[in-house]
């Protein structure tokens, strides 16, 4: 089985520059509360998306987040490449703003199947030549809190392109899958993240999960809803490696600093 | 197969006298922001408890929802009856504040296996009879948000407790399992929730789901997704 390396570098205000694995970021940005280090992965994203409301967080909270300069300053340094969606959130004003800056449009509200975020999912992995899916990695923000049923169908996204790597991000924490085809080595950023952490059997128990480098490690460990998962459980050291006979979702705190 | 019935009255300012199931309300506070209906939830409640932080947020946060009152008053009227947790996060000043006004302290710091709100639940159960146990609901508030793994063991909670009705509730969602061993009736409150809602398989598959009075309803002749 092969090895899957996992790294916040996304975290880190410059990702070194022989670190490996080399990965291009997307950024999604969804209708929630803009995390407040938003601004960091703009910059490592080579791709920017707003999904529908999300045009509307990065338009009046982008300039927030930088209170010395001048709004119109920031909204144009912060131009979103696409804003994607079924377009019932976003304001006419921020629409007709961004589209006149050129930000490339894309009305998909006849699509009532799909939430926006698999929307832009499927935009990014449409656009991506196939040559670099591996190395592709997409960051969401704004996927976590308000509607829980939103909550939970961005969580299902993972699920459904489990062969992309794809971060939920909030203010507090992070959350990525960790397929159940590959061993996994999760390299701990300590200046950014932890030490709380879980691994969560969502969508089906685990008989059997195994990792180093936690307070409270699996052995052979089952999982499941109703009896034990590991949430609370505390990163020691930089190392974490997870197997596991089912699809695990890792999730780590992100300090405040 | 026996019928559950679920009706979220907790949320009316009122709980109509001859309403079924009649239930009785104990509520939790966890350390996130209290929600505005918090004071609403406090009313029902026969049973409040605070776990660990969530005492900070009653003292801190209470006053704000009444910005007309004094602040002290706010919160010898909103004064829960047990704190109870490892007592990691709770103010030295909040735990005295409480303590001397009769709440009662549960110091649970040696337990480090269990969240917070998995004591408090062990602690109502233990504390409610058995007769009881069939028409209590516990409501709790600052389940959601927050820490993600926080999170996932509240909702963890709800299963491992599966034959309690546990209702969780943010600023703008409620969420309670709807254990397979009966059908279930839904009775919508449209004056305070709705219409967006959803129907989650968290911890296993489901082969087969039917539902009546949803736009997109399911039908055991659909495969199942996730």
């Amino acid at each position: 089985m092969d090895l899957m390396h996992h790294s916040s570098t996304f975290l880190l205000p410059t990702i070194p520059l022989h670190h490996r694995p080399s990965l291009t970021y997307a950024l999604v940005v969804l209708n929630q509360t803009l995390p407040r280090f938003a601004p960091l992965l703009w910059k490592h994203a080579q791709l920017r998306l707003c999904a529908d409301g999300g045009a509307n967080r990065v338009f009046d909270e982008m300039p927030l987040l930088f209170p010395e300069e001048d709004a119109s300053d920031v909204r144009l340094r912060y131009k979103p490449d696409v804003i994607n969606g079924d377009m019932d959130s976003i304001r006419k004003e921020v629409l007709d703003f961004y589209r006149s800056l050129g930000t490339k449009i894309i009305d998909k509200s006849h699509d009532q199947d799909t939430t926006d975020l698999h929307k832009c999912i499927t935009y990014i992995w449409d656009f991506a030549p196939d040559a670099n899916k591996s190395s592709l990695c997409i960051l969401v923000a704004g996927a976590l809190g308000g509607r829980y049923d939103h909550e939970m169908g961005n969580l299902n996204v993972l699920y459904c392109f489990s062969s992309l790597r794809i971060v939920l991000l909030s203010d507090d924490s992070l959350i990525y899958l960790l397929p159940r085809t590959h061993h996994h080595e999760i390299h701990i950023q300590t200046s950014v993240e932890g030490p709380h952490c879980g691994l969560i059997p969502i969508g089906a128990p685990s008989r059997s999960s195994t990792t180093t480098g936690l307070r409270w490690n699996l052995n052979n460990t089952e999982m499941r809803f109703g009896g034990l998962i590991s949430s609370s459980n505390i990163v020691v050291g930089e190392k974490v490696t997870v197997q596991s006979d089912t699809d695990l979702l890792w999730t780590i705190s992100i300090k405040k600093l």
